[in-house]
């Protein structure tokens, strides 16, 4: 599992405590407020990382390579 | 109600009214175009599919703001959401979300490495020239009510009736800026065809897949903020039928007009704001 991949799920899980932990405290409009602007882009960006499909190994460089040669 | 929960609820409602009506978009342009286009939730069912297609960041990309800038993107249209109809806020906080928009679209240009990213990074500067003296409207419609909060301009409409009549210019400036925003706009240079698909060029995959959920939830939004402004207070029913025939008019000016050259995308969208400002200051001298 690579460092991406370990952020992610890092960032699902905090993200996930503190949108719920919100759902179920009712804590103070603006911490509601700066949890929900920060939280919920980055709950969407990491379920979205990990559900993503990963390349093969030998198709990983391949698919990195800049394919645009004419500049 | 929760205000979590009030607000998760209505970023999926702007998600998924905002996609189906950019897919309701397609479809009228289709139409005119005499194809049969795609399913109307065809924007959807391609914001959910990226999220599961196969992705691998390019080699140019400068990491992690090539991806943090997308997040950015999502950021700032759920702020938009809380501004508008959770909190029914400022205007100027919506302003300030529409200049830092601009802001993203540059960088996540710049942020890829591609040529086409870098072309569209720079044409983002240029519409942002333009798009921003046409939010310049909103100082109309602080001379008119006297206030920049979206809960008092409402009681002000439902007093004096709505803002598109006394302040008709203004709602045209509005109108184009929604028009620009709009896919395959003619002013939508960032995202011209001729550098392929702009700054989202080499956003592919989940992050593409999550730029257009952004998309969609800017699109709910830009209309959601016309229709309070300028129409007044209304009811769902009455925002849907709103967003449905704004949606339509628009897609009909899209396909009929070809997307323009940037100069003469950024000097029209110039000289209808200067139109626009001069014409309803003058207006609200004379009545």
């Amino acid at each position: 599992m690579n460092g991406m991949m370990i952020s992610s799920y890092l960032s699902l899980i905090i993200s996930s405590i503190l949108i719920i932990f919100a759902l179920i405290f009712n804590p103070a409009v603006w911490i509601v407020y700066g949890i929900a602007i920060v939280f919920i882009p980055l709950f969407i960006l990491s379920l979205g990382l990990i559900t993503m499909a990963k390349s093969n190994k030998e198709e990983q460089e391949e698919r990195k390579e800049e394919p645009f040669i004419g500049y | 109600m929760n205000l979590m929960a009030n607000i998760i609820i209505n970023v999926v409602i702007a998600f998924l009214v905002g996609s189906l009506l950019l897919g309701f978009h397609r479809k009228v342009m289709a139409r005119i175009q005499l194809r049969p286009g795609p399913p109307i939730i065809q924007h959807f069912l391609h914001s959910l599919k990226f999220f599961f297609k196969e992705t691998s960041f390019p080699k140019t990309a400068a990491m992690p703001f090539y991806v943090a800038i997308a997040c950015m993107y999502c950021a700032i249209w759920i702020t938009a959401v809380i501004v508008g109809p959770i909190s029914y806020g400022s205007l100027l906080l919506i302003f300030a979300i529409y200049a830092v928009y601009k802001i993203v679209e540059h960088n996540a240009g710049s942020s890829s490495g591609s040529p086409y990213g870098k072309m569209s990074c720079v044409r983002a500067v240029f519409s942002a020239a333009a798009e921003i003296p046409l939010f310049a409207v909103l100082v109309i419609i602080f001379f008119q009510t006297g206030t920049m909060n979206l809960g008092e301009i409402v009681a002000y409409q439902s007093a004096n009736g709505p803002l598109i009549f006394s302040i008709p210019l203004a709602a045209l400036m509005f109108f184009i800026l929604l028009v620009s925003k709009s896919p395959y706009s003619p002013f939508s240079i960032t995202k011209g065809k001729d550098i392929i698909s702009g700054y989202e060029t080499e956003h592919f995959g989940v992050l593409r897949g999550y730029m257009m959920l952004s998309e969609s939830i800017s699109w709910y939004i830009l209309l959601w903020v016309f229709l309070t402004v300028f129409i007044g207070p209304l009811s769902l029913l009455g925002y849907l039928i709103g967003m449905v025939v704004i949606t339509a008019l628009i897609a009909i000016i899209n396909t009929i007009t070809p997307i323009l050259n940037p100069n003469h995308s950024v000097m029209s969208q110039v000289s209808i704001a200067i139109i626009g400002i001069g014409g309803s200051l003058l207006i609200m001298l004379i009545v």
